[in-house]
């Protein structure tokens, strides 16, 4: 399916990776903040070096399945074996598959090569433009893909009638095309917010592209856009993490990395540049493609700073859109209302609730810090189970009936489980306020499924059920209480820990999160959430009257505004960014990026990029 | 070099081997193109391909060739009136255009216009192309060169077919996300003439009387207008509960009708739609894509079952025979007017 947009993991871990990858493997970083901007750089300027020589030697002589597209681009951005690269690259030009995921690699080869390449290595590329017509895809990953892919190669290949491009269009055509196209998704992404935000895999999806526009953009107010959306991705993923692990609610993430919140692409850039966990397996697969021309970004140090500093408590807010909306829909991107507080020993982030992305939405969680990542399922969340055609139809211009079975077939195997715990719901609503989450839920008779199901990680540290009906966990140096809202059962789970499955259509969560630091004991812990007021009902709609750990008395009815301290919350004036560290209103296209007295001010209207130090 | 006599043979032998009766000396006015996915549900954009997928052409009934690209969503084929050798395409990467029967092509469409669905082109003003979209209708005035979004007053403007009322030029229906929607002055104004709960997958107008239009709907059954599109009703004996994507005339016989679906299999009517009979015995299950009544060959039906061979039937349905292909998913059946 389309549409179903998609990873590629074949193409991605076609490499062999018997060989040792030094930081994979490797001790954890040392986490320290390098203060020294020269040393910092160096450090950064190593673990590219580190993925490129790694990458660079998975291409045996005489075995050319090792020699891909990947080799070649290591080699390449290493400046060696251009001959061995040439002669492959025409091979691997006679059969071109993988569409937009395709381009952007051949791209950067063909940039990366001009002065490396043989002429007859440079006409099989220029030739496979002509004769491979990829696919443009069905989502904004695939088209900032595409056409950042096209808007260099229509550079490089200018004033060619059509009849030299797969499309038909002529190099002016397919600039101009491309041109509009970025300028359209920048612009969206910048006042209203991204449509795949905060995907622990897609992120690279956007960040290699624009990389590319900022590296080789001739143009140098589209090169200025490039650097600025890279900065605005970056200080976007940086503000949300957690010692390099992406945290809160994401549009799309995956089975793996929903437990495991660590192993997903986004750390491969947490690893990179911001130095403070691993790479994930094969420097995250396509990293590899960011590191090719990586040399040629550097993360401001605001954004730096921001990423590595836990030294403080913050809430972050964040308005982002959904991804683009066909039928069931009165609007075409609906607002995401995201919040996320952030602690050195846990992150707790959520969003509003509802189906805001098909099939990979991952709406709240816990997840706690941990000394080494690696394995560890660090995370507490629950999830209202939901599958149908009607979700699948709102976001994908497919026929209906065959859409379900058939996400499963296209790497999103529980799509339709019972069991499942990725996903948005209709039926489910969320408030945060600090570090409390409260989950409702009303399953109307009938839909799938009619339950909660609750994820327990392997890797709790204490886990107690309570006769208060609060069940009592910590995870790392986090206390969690987690109270489940209607009667529930234990399912074990085939990856470690265990489901908590609640098979009640009114349902629901609250989780308050504390640090361990923050009482004398466990027992201490416990009985100040046992104190907190509570009250709980659920006929004839879900509600919860709570007073958190923080004093927050918080009213939530399923169907209703939420109430704070007796007054009724108001998303209307959710800002694109606010908190501590990044701030931005609706539709200004201006983000400011803060830390301490540094500051830098990305001006999308104007296409400026202002640093100041503050007094 | 094989004498006529020898591609006969040859041809009944494929014929007898394939399940279907060659059209035989009388050439067929008609080439065969199917829009078929080839490598299965499971196909992601950007994975390896490991089946041709895109437009397949048979010109003689027996066999295909496959024209053009091969992308995984190809929506619908239709020819161009202005040249024998033109084809448009309804695909994923937009409106495309071959000048020379899918040797090249060219993307009519821009950014801003992704997956169209349907096509149709005025026969009576035929520089006039209309393109259903996601998100709209988009409509040019010159063969494809430049297009405008043109669904105002259409709600929820998800388009999945269009149909252009060979008796009048500007006059469109457009089956939508929430029902079918009328034009009268090519696109600039459009009214709501059947309200539907879900999609309108498909629309069509009578070969034999230009008055009457058939409709199938996601949960609205299929319908059935006698006054050009200005009023429906609801034709009885067809199953609401499943999805329907396809009704067809047969333009051989305008008692005959044809309409598919996901699981409500491929039912059949011989008497103007007043009933309807099952007819998807012998097909390998009731999920069927699409379906097609060969013009140039009167009782030859075309259906796709899901991720099966494409089957025909000689006898509008009684008995079918695999066709073509070992596993598709065919988007789209349809025969376009040989050069």
């Amino acid at each position: 399916m389309k549409t179903l947009s998609c990873l590629a993991l074949a193409v991605v871990f076609s490499v062999p990776l018997a060989r040792a990858q030094p930081s994979f493997k490797g001790p954890m970083p040392d986490a320290t903040v390098i203060v020294d901007a020269s040393l910092r750089r160096a450090a950064y300027l190593s673990r590219i070096d580190e993925a490129l020589v790694w990458r660079a030697a998975m291409a045996k002589p005489g075995e050319p399945k090792t020699f891909g597209l990947g080799e070649i681009v290591s080699k390449l951005a290493r400046r060696e074996d251009a001959a061995a690269c040439s002669e492959r690259l025409i091979e691997l030009m006679k059969a071109p598959t993988g569409d937009m995921f395709w381009m952007f690699p051949v791209t950067a080869i063909y940039y990366l090569g001009r002065d490396q390449l043989t002429p007859e290595a440079k006409a099989a590329v220029r030739e496979a433009w002509r004769a491979y017509m990829p696919l443009r895809g069905d989502t904004e990953n695939h088209w900032a893909m595409y056409y950042s892919s096209l808007y260099l190669m229509a550079q490089q290949w200018p004033d060619e009638p059509g009849e030299r491009w797969f499309n038909g269009k002529s190099s002016r055509e397919n600039f101009e095309e491309s041109r509009d196209y970025l300028l359209h998704w920048m612009e969206l992404t910048t006042t209203i917010g991204q449509g795949e935000y905060d995907c622990t895999h897609y992120i690279g999806e956007y960040a290699i592209p624009m990389l590319y526009l900022a590296t080789w953009a001739r143009d140098p107010a589209m090169r200025q856009r490039g650097r600025m959306m890279l900065d605005y991705i970056f200080a976007d993923y940086a503000v949300e993490t957690l010692n390099g692990m992406y945290v809160g609610a994401h549009a799309r993430t995956d089975d793996t990395t929903l437990l495991e919140k660590w192993n997903g692409l986004s750390s491969f850039f947490g690893w990179l540049l911001l130095g403070n966990c691993p790479p994930t397996v094969a420097y995250g697969g396509w990293g590899i493609y960011f590191v090719a021309a990586a040399k040629n970004y550097e993360l401001p140090e605001v954004i730096y700073r921001i990423g590595t500093d836990r030294a403080g408590t913050y809430t972050h807010y964040e308005r982002k859109r959904t991804r683009h909306r066909w039928r069931n829909s009165d609007v075409r991107n609906a607002p995401v209302y995201k919040t996320t507080y952030i602690t050195k020993d846990y992150a707790v982030g959520s969003d509003q609730g509802g189906l805001l992305q098909p099939i990979q939405q991952h709406s709240w969680d816990v997840t706690w810090a941990v000394p080494d990542p690696r394995g560890v399922h660090n995370t507490i969340f629950s999830n209202q189970p939901h599958f149908s055609a009607h979700e699948l139809m709102m976001y994908f211009t497919e026929k209906p009936d065959f859409m379900p079975a058939a996400v499963t077939s296209q790497g999103k195997p529980t799509y339709i489980a019972e069991s499942k715990l990725l996903g948005g719901s209709p039926y489910e609503q969320i408030f945060q306020r600090d570090d409390t989450v409260i989950s409702l839920c009303h399953v109307p008779a009938g839909a799938n499924f009619e339950q909660v199901n609750g994820f327990f990680s392997k890797d709790l540290a204490r886990f107690e059920e309570d006769a208060s009906g609060w069940i009592f966990t910590q995870g790392g140096n986090a206390y969690i209480a987690y109270r489940p809202l209607a009667p529930y059962e234990w399912k074990p789970l085939e990856v470690g820990g265990k489901r908590l499955r609640s098979p009640h259509g009114k349902n629901g969560t609250i989780v308050q999160a504390a640090s361990v630091a923050e009482f004398k004991s466990w027992d201490d812990f416990k009985a100040a959430i046992r104190a907190l007021p509570l009250e709980i009902r659920l006929e004839p709609t879900p509600r919860v009257a709570f007073t958190t750990l923080r004093g927050k008395k918080l009213v939530c009815t399923y169907g209703a505004a939420p109430v704070v301290d007796g007054t009724t919350f108001d998303y209307s004036g959710w800002k694109l960014f606010s908190g501590p560290y990044l701030n931005a209103e609706v539709g200004s296209g201006k983000l400011t990026i803060t830390h301490g007295a540094l500051e830098r001010v990305l001006d999308f209207k104007t296409i400026t990029i202002t640093d100041r130090v503050k007094p | 070099m094989q004498t006529l006599k020898s591609k006969l043979f040859f041809a009944a032998l494929l014929a007898a081997l394939g399940g279907h009766a060659p059209i035989g000396a009388a050439a067929p006015k008609h080439d065969l193109y199917l829009s078929v996915l080839l490598s299965g549900p499971g196909q992601i954009m950007g994975g390896r391909t490991p089946a041709l997928s895109g437009v397949y052409r048979s010109t003689d009934r027996l066999k295909v060739e496959h024209v053009g690209f091969g992308h995984i969503r190809m929506f619908q084929v239709i020819g161009d009136p202005h040249s024998a050798d033109g084809l448009y395409l309804a695909a994923l990467n937009g409106v495309v255009h071959s000048k020379d029967r899918g040797k090249t092509w060219r993307i009519l469409t821009g950014w801003d216009m992704t997956e169209p669905k349907g096509l149709a082109i005025d026969p009576n003003a035929t520089d006039h192309i209309y393109a259903g979209l996601p998100d709209g209708i988009a409509v040019s005035r010159d063969r494809g060169a430049t297009w405008a979004r043109m669904n105002g007053g259409i709600r929820r403007s998800y388009t999945q077919t269009i149909t252009i009322d060979r008796t009048q030029a500007g006059r469109v229906l457009a089956g939508t996300e929430l029902g079918i929607y009328l034009t009268e002055d090519g696109a600039r104004t459009w009214r709501l003439v059947q309200p539907t709960t879900e999609t309108t997958y498909d629309l069509r107008q009578s070969p034999h009387d230009p008055k009457i239009f058939f409709a199938v709907t996601t949960s609205s059954g299929a319908l059935w207008s006698e006054d050009r599109g200005l009023t429906w009703k609801p034709i009885a004996g067809v199953p609401k509960k499943h999805t329907l994507h396809n009704g067809v005339f047969d333009p051989s016989d305008a008692r005959r009708l044809v309409l598919c679906g996901w699981d409500a299999g491929l039912l059949v009517s011989e008497d103007g739609g007043r009933t309807w009979l099952d007819r998807t015995a012998g097909l390998p299950n009731r999920q069927i894509w699409s379906v097609a009544v060969d013009p140039d060959q009167p009782g030859r039906l075309y259906a796709s079952p899901f991720q099966q061979p494409v089957y025909v039937s000689e006898d509008f349905g009684l008995n079918w025979k695999p066709a073509f292909f070992e596993k598709a998913t065919a988007f789209n059946l349809t025969f376009v007017p040989r050069p």
